[in-house]
C-alpha cells in the first residue's frame, strides 16, 4: 500500500487525490463521448429537395414534482455542503460537491431557476399582487439565505453553479489589493438594486437577461453573452470569481446575514498559532489579519469622524436618491411600454407636420391591431414613469445608504489577535482550512 | 513556490494536454468569432451576382436559362450561409470539450500536485493606513458616481413626462389619418371641425343641435332623452317621446316609405339614432360590420369593419338563426357609437366610423348566441354579460374601453338587455336574469336591491313606469316590483307570458305581447287585466310607447298600432313587407322599422 507524501497535515497527495485526479479525466472523456453523440436540435433545411417546414416545438412545462425535487435537492445539496465545510473542513469534497451543484443545477437545469434571479421573481411578487411566485421560487430564494444566517455563506461554496464554474477557472488567482476589493464592492449593490427596481416596475428581469452563464448551460449563448462570459471566465483565471465578488447581487444579501452567521467557518479549529501559512490562502482576499495595534487616528477625532457621518448620511439619501429620480426617464427607457409611447409621440408628431410616414415598425403594427388608443399608451406610459421616479428615489437612497455605511463600517473600531475570515465575503471554500497545520 | 513530490510522466502529459487544449480554445474562439461576423454580415438573398441576375429575369421573365441560374446561386448562397451558420455552433461545442479538457487536466494536476503554501513573508499589511485610504476610495468613488449619475440625468432628461402627459391631453387636432389604426383618440372635441377633414362637417349639419353637457364629456338626460340612443329607446324600457309618428304605411306599394336602404349584413339588432344619423350593426360567422345611415337619406354615410381586435377568438361562436351574430344594439353617447357581437368583440367608433378603441370580452359562454344590447350613463357603457361562466355587469370607460366598474352576479345566462331608469331619487340599472331582477348604481356598479323573482332563460327586458318595474319570462312570472329603497313585488301573474318580446309600461298600464302574438293589457298598479288580442302572428320585435299609442310588429313585418287604453282599441295595421325580428326606432315624425334585409324610413 503506497505511504501518502506527507509535507503538512493538511497538504497530502493521498491515493485519494491521485484517484480523484483520474476521476476527473475519465469523467470528462464520458462527457465528451456523450456529445459526440448528441445530435442536432434541428435539422439543416434542404433545399435541394422538396422542403418541408419542422413542426414546431413547445416544450412542455416543468412538471411540478420535479420543482419539487428541485428543492429537496437544494435543500439536501445545502446540507451537505455545509456539513461537508464546517465538520469535514475538506476543500476536496467540497470541490467535488461543487462539481455536482454545477452539473445539476448548471448544466441539467440549465441554471433556472436559480437564486440570484428569484430576487426579481420575489420583487415583483412584493410589488405587484397579481404576479403568483411559485413556491419552490420563493424556496430557492429563501433557502441559502436561511443557510447563510446560520452557517454563513456555504451555498457559495459549493451549491451555487454560477459559483462552481468560476471556481473552476481560478487557476492563478492575485491578491486584487483592499482598496480595489472595496471599491468594486459597491458594484453588486448597484446591479442588485437595478434588478429590484426593473423587476419591482415590471419592466424587465434584468440579472436573467445579463446572466452571463446561463448561456453557456444551456448551449445557446448569444455571441454578446459569449463574450461577457469568456471575459469573466479569462479574468477569472487571475482573478478569482469575479461574478460572485463584484457582480452578483444575491451575494449582497448573503453577505448581509452571512455577517450574522452564528456557526461560520473558521481557518483554524482550534487557537490560532499565528503561524501566517494562511494569510495569502484565500483566492477571494476574505481573510482578515490581526489587528493589535491602536489607530493613528485619535478617538475624539474618530467620534466626530463618525458624528459627522451620521449626520451625513440623511443627507446621502436624499442628494443620491434625488439623482436616481432624475435617472427616471433614462430607466423608463428600457420598459417597452414607455418604448411603444415614444414611438407613437413621435409618429404623431410626424403627422402633425405632415412629414411623409416611414413603414411602421412591429411595434407601430402591433398597437394598431391591439385596439388600444394612444392616450391609453401615453397615460401607461406616464403610469410607468411615475413608478420609475419612485423607484429611482429609493434606489438613489439604497446606493446613498449602502455608501454612508460601507464607509462608516470602515470607522469602526477593530481588534483581533488571530487570523479569521471575513463573514461578509468569505466564500467558505474551505481552501483556508488546508493551510492550517492546526488540525481538530 | 514548492511543490510537493512530482508525478513526473502523468503531471508532464496532463500539462501537454492542457497546454494543447488551451491553444485549440484560443484558436477556435478566434475562428468562431470571425465565422461569426461572416455570418452576421452575410445576406445571401442580396448578393450583387443574385441582384443583377434577379433584375436580368425581370426584364426577360421567359428566359428558363436566366431563372435555372437564379435557383443555382440561390441554392448556394444559402449553402453557404447555413453551413457558416452549421460551424459556428459546431466550433461552440468543440470550444466547450476543448475548455473542459483543459478545466480537467489543470484539476486534477492540482489534486495530484499538492501546492505548499507560502512561507510567511515581510511584515502584515498596514492594516489602519490601508483602512484610511479604503475610506477614502470610498468617498471618492461615491462622489465620481453621484456625479456621472448627475451628468446621465442631465443628458438623459428631455421632459418625456410633460411630452406624454400633454399628448394624452390635448384634444385631437385631426381626427385618425391612418385608417383602421386607431392612433387617435377621439373625445368631445371630435365634434369641432376637423382640419383638413371637411367630411366630419359636411356628415353633421345638426351638429349645432348637439350640445354636451357642460363641462363635461356626456349628454344630459334630456339630451339623450331627445335622441334614441339605444335599444328601445332612451334608457331602453320602450318609450319614446317623439311626436308625430306616422300611423299609416304600406311597404309593398310604398305609401309613406321615404326610402328603404339594404344593410349588406345580417342582424337582429335594432336602430338607434342620434340627432341625423341611425347606427345599426350586421354580422356573419366571419365578418362584422358596423353602419351609419344618414335618416334624410338613407345613404349609407359609412361602414367600418370590426377585425384586428386583439384577442379576439379564431372560433365561431355557436349561435341560433333567431339570435345571429349581431343581435345586441348599439348605443352612443353622440361621441361615439359603441358595438358588441356574438363573439365579445366590442368596439368604440367615432361618428365619423374611426375606430377609438376595441377589445375582446371573451367569447360568451351563450348556446343561442349573445344577445344583450349595450346602453349608455354618462360617459360609462355597462354591459349584461350574464354568461354561463362568470356573469357579471360591468361598466367601461366611454372614452378609453378602461374597465370602470365590474359587479360579478351569482345568476344564469341572461338574453336581456339593461334598462335605465330615473326614479326621481336617484339612477337605476335594472337587470333581469334567473332568479333575481337586480338593481344597480350605473355610476359605480353597486348592487342597490335584488328580489328573486323569475326564472328560466330570460330573453324579456324590464319594463318601468312610476317606480314599478315590471319583469317577465315564459314558464316563470309576470311580477310588478316596486323600486325603491325596500323592493317588494306588488303582483304576479302567469296567465299570459313572453319569451322573446319586452313589455312596456305607462303610468296606468302594463302592455304584454306573448311571442306566439297575443298583447294583454292590465292595470300597472294592481295587475288586473282589462283586455287581451290575438294577433294570429309570433311576435320577436318589442312594442314601443309613442304618443299613446302601442306600436307593436310580428315577426311578418306587419305593424298593429293599438290605443294605450284600457279598452282594446286598433289604430292601425301597416305592412312592412318584409319579416323582422327588430324593435323600431324614432323621430318626430319618423319611424325606422329594421326588416330581414333592409332599413325602412317611414314618415308622413
Amino acid at each position: 500500500m503506497p505511504k501518502p507524501v506527507c509535507v503538512s497535515p493538511g497538504l497530502t497527495v493521498t491515493p485519494l487525490r491521485k484517484t480523484a485526479g483520474t476521476f476527473m479525466l475519465t469523467a470528462s472523456a464520458t462527457l465528451l463521448s456523450t456529445m459526440a453523440m448528441a445530435i442536432q436540435r434541428f435539422p439543416k433545411p434542404e433545399f435541394e429537395s422538396a422542403y418541408t417546414q419542422p413542426q414546431t416545438q413547445i416544450p412542455l412545462p416543468r412538471g411540478e414534482f420535479l420543482a419539487y425535487l428541485d428543492v429537496f435537492v437544494l435543500f439536501a445539496s445545502l446540507c451537505l455542503i455545509t456539513w461537508l465545510v464546517l465538520k469535514k473542513r475538506s476543500r476536496f469534497w467540497v470541490f467535488f460537491m461543487s462539481l455536482f451543484s454545477l452539473a445539476y443545477f448548471g448544466f441539467y437545469r440549465e441554471g433556472c431557476i436559480c437564486s440570484i434571479g428569484a430576487i426579481q421573481n420575489v420583487s415583483l411578487a412584493l410589488f405587484d399582487h397579481s404576479f403568483v411566485i411559485p413556491l419552490s421560487v420563493i424556496a430557492f430564494f429563501l433557502l441559502p439565505l436561511v443557510f447563510t444566517l446560520f452557517y454563513g455563506r456555504t451555498f457559495c461554496a459549493g451549491v451555487c453553479p454560477f459559483g462552481a464554474f468560476q471556481d473552476l477557472f481560478a487557476f492563478k488567482p492575485q491578491a486584487l489589493g483592499s482598496r480595489l476589493n472595496t471599491v468594486l464592492g459597491i458594484i453588486p449593490y448597484l446591479y442588485l438594486g437595478l434588478a429590484v427596481l426593473f423587476a419591482a416596475t415590471g419592466t424587465d428581469f434584468i440579472i436573467c437577461r445579463y446572466d452571463p452563464f446561463v448561456g453557456i448551460f444551456r448551449f445557446n449563448a448569444s455571441f454578446g453573452m459569449f463574450l461577457f462570459a469568456g471575459i469573466l471566465l479569462l479574468s477569472g483565471v487571475f482573478i478569482a470569481r469575479p461574478y460572485c465578488r463584484f457582480l452578483c447581487p444575491y451575494g449582497v444579501l448573503l453577505n448581509w446575514t452571512s455577517r450574522f452567521s452564528r456557526k461560520h467557518l473558521s481557518i483554524t479549529p482550534k487557537e490560532c498559532i499565528q503561524c501566517r501559512l494562511c494569510e495569502h490562502s484565500c483566492p477571494y482576499d476574505a481573510i482578515d489579519v490581526p489587528v493589535t495595534t491602536k489607530s493613528p487616528e485619535t478617538r475624539p477625532a474618530m467620534v466626530k469622524k463618525m458624528m459627522m457621518l451620521t449626520i451625513l448620511v440623511p443627507f446621502l439619501v436624499l442628494i443620491f436618491g434625488y439623482t436616481g429620480s432624475r435617472l427616471q426617464e433614462t430607466f423608463a427607457g428600457v420598459d417597452s411600454r414607455v418604448k411603444l409611447a415614444k414611438e407613437v409621440l413621435a409618429l404623431s408628431k410626424m403627422q402633425d407636420a405632415g412629414n411623409k410616414m416611414q413603414d411602421d415598425s412591429y411595434e407601430i403594427k402591433a398597437f394598431k391591431a391591439s385596439g388600444k388608443t394612444e392616450s391609453q399608451v401615453y397615460s401607461e406610459a406616464s403610469a410607468v414613469l411615475k413608478k420609475f421616479y419612485v423607484g429611482g428615489w429609493l434606489f438613489g437612497g439604497f446606493i446613498g445608504l449602502a455608501i454612508a455605511l460601507m464607509t462608516g463600517g470602515r470607522m469602526l473600531p477593530v481588534y483581533r489577535t488571530d487570523y479569521v475570515t471575513n463573514k461578509g465575503r468569505c466564500f467558505s471554500c474551505a481552501r483556508c482550512t488546508d493551510y492550517c497545520p492546526v488540525k481538530s | 513556490m514548492k511543490t510537493g513530490k512530482p508525478q513526473f510522466n502523468t503531471i508532464r502529459l496532463l500539462e501537454n494536454i492542457s497546454i494543447g487544449s488551451a491553444v485549440f480554445a484560443v484558436v477556435l474562439c478566434v475562428l468562431i468569432i470571425v465565422n461569426y461576423i461572416q455570418v452576421k454580415r452575410a445576406d445571401p438573398l442580396n448578393t450583387p451576382a443574385m441582384s443583377a441576375l434577379v433584375e436580368k429575369l425581370q426584364n426577360d421573365p421567359g428566359n428558363e436559362q436566366i431563372r435555372q441560374e437564379v435557383r443555382t446561386l440561390d441554392l448556394l448562397a444559402r449553402k453557404a450561409f447555413f453551413t457558416a451558420q452549421w460551424q459556428v455552433r459546431t466550433g461552440g461545442y468543440l470550444l466547450f470539450i476543448s475548455i473542459l479538457l483543459l478545466v480537467s487536466c489543470v484539476k486534477a494536476i492540482e489534486l495530484m500536485q499538492v501546492k505548499l503554501p507560502d512561507a510567511p513573508y515581510g511584515k502584515p499589511a498596514l492594516f489602519w493606513e490601508n483602512r484610511i485610504l479604503k475610506r477614502r476610495w470610498l468617498v471618492y468613488s461615491g462622489a465620481g458616481l453621484f456625479v456621472l449619475t448627475l451628468l446621465l440625468a442631465w443628458l438623459t432628461h428631455n421632459d418625456m413626462g410633460k411630452d406624454l402627459e400633454t399628448a394624452g391631453n390635448r384634444e385631437p387636432q385631426s381626427v385618425n389619418r391612418d385608417a383602421g389604426s386607431g392612433i387617435r383618440d377621439q373625445g368631445p372635441g371630435n365634434q369641432k371641425p376637423a382640419a383638413g377633414n371637411s367630411d366630419s362637417v359636411k356628415a353633421s349639419p345638426d351638429s349645432s343641435s348637439n350640445i354636451l353637457h357642460p363641462a363635461s364629456d356626456y349628454p344630459s338626460w334630456q339630451e339623450v332623452k331627445l335622441n334614441f340612443p339605444s335599444f328601445r329607446g332612451p334608457g331602453g324600457i320602450g318609450i319614446t317621446e317623439r311626436t308625430n309618428i306616422p300611423t299609416s304605411w304600406d311597404g309593398k306599394s310604398g305609401k309613406n316609405i321615404k326610402w328603404k336602404t339594404a344593410i349588406p349584413l345580417p342582424g337582429n339588432n335594432s336602430p338607434v339614432i342620434w340627432n341625423d344619423r341611425i347606427y345599426l350593426s350586421g354580422a356573419s360567422e366571419s365578418k362584422r360590420e358596423v353602419y351609419c345611415i344618414d335618416a334624410l337619406s338613407g345613404k349609407i354615410l359609412w361602414t367600418s369593419t370590426v377585425d384586428k381586435i386583439q384577442g379576439s377568438p379564431s372560433q365561431v361562436p355557436g349561435v341560433s338563426k333567431e339570435t345571429g351574430f349581431a343581435a345586441p344594439s348599439l348605443t352612443t353617447e353622440g361621441i361615439r357609437v359603441y358595438a358588441i357581437f356574438a363573439n365579445g368583440d366590442l368596439i368604440a367608433l367615432d361618428m365619423d366610423g374611426k375606430k377609438v378603441w376595441a377589445k375582446n370580452l371573451g367569447m360568451p359562454a351563450n348556446h343561442y348566441g349573445h344577445s344583450s344590447s349595450l346602453i349608455m350613463y354618462r360617459n360609462i357603457l355597462i354591459i349584461q354579460y350574464d354568461q354561463r361562466s362568470g356573469p357579471a355587469v360591468m361598466g367601461l370607460s366611454g372614452k378609453t374601453g378602461e374597465q370602470v366598474w365590474k359587479t360579478s352576479r351569482n345568476v344564469k345566462i341572461s338574453w336581456a338587455s339593461p334598462a335605465l331608469v330615473n326614479t326621481g331619487k336617484r339612477m337605476e340599472l335594472l337587470l333581469s336574469a334567473e332568479p333575481c331582477v337586480a338593481c344597480y348604481d350605473p355610476l359605480t356598479g353597486k348592487e342597490l336591491w335584488k328580489l328573486d323573482c323569475i326564472s328560466g332563460e330570460v330573453g324579456p327586458s324590464l319594463a318601468y313606469a312610476k317606480g314599478i318595474v315590471f319583469s317577465v319570462n315564459e314558464y316563470s312570472n309576470l311580477s310588478a316590483i316596486s323600486t325603491g329603497e325596500t323592493p317588494k313585488v306588488l303582483w304576479e301573474n302567469n296567465e299570459y307570458l313572453s319569451d322573446v318580446p319586452s313589455p312596456v309600461a305607462t303610468d296606468k298600464y302594463l302592455f304584454l305581447l306573448t311571442s306566439y302574438g297575443t298583447a294583454v293589457c292590465y292595470d300597472a298598479a294592481a295587475g288586473t287585466k282589462y283586455w287581451e288580442h290575438d294577433f294570429g302572428n309570433p311576435v320577436y320585435s318589442s312594442p314601443m310607447l309613442a304618443e299613446g299609442r302601442v306600436y307593436i310588429m310580428d315577426k311578418k313585418g306587419v305593424m298593429y298600432i293599438i290605443k294605450a287604453g284600457k279598452e282594446f282599441s286598433m289604430l292601425g295595421q301597416c305592412p312592412l313587407g318584409e319579416g323582422s325580428f327588430c324593435t323600431p326606432a324614432f323621430t318626430n315624425g319618423h319611424i325606422f322599422l329594421r326588416g330581414d334585409k333592409n332599413l325602412y324610413c317611414i314618415g308622413k
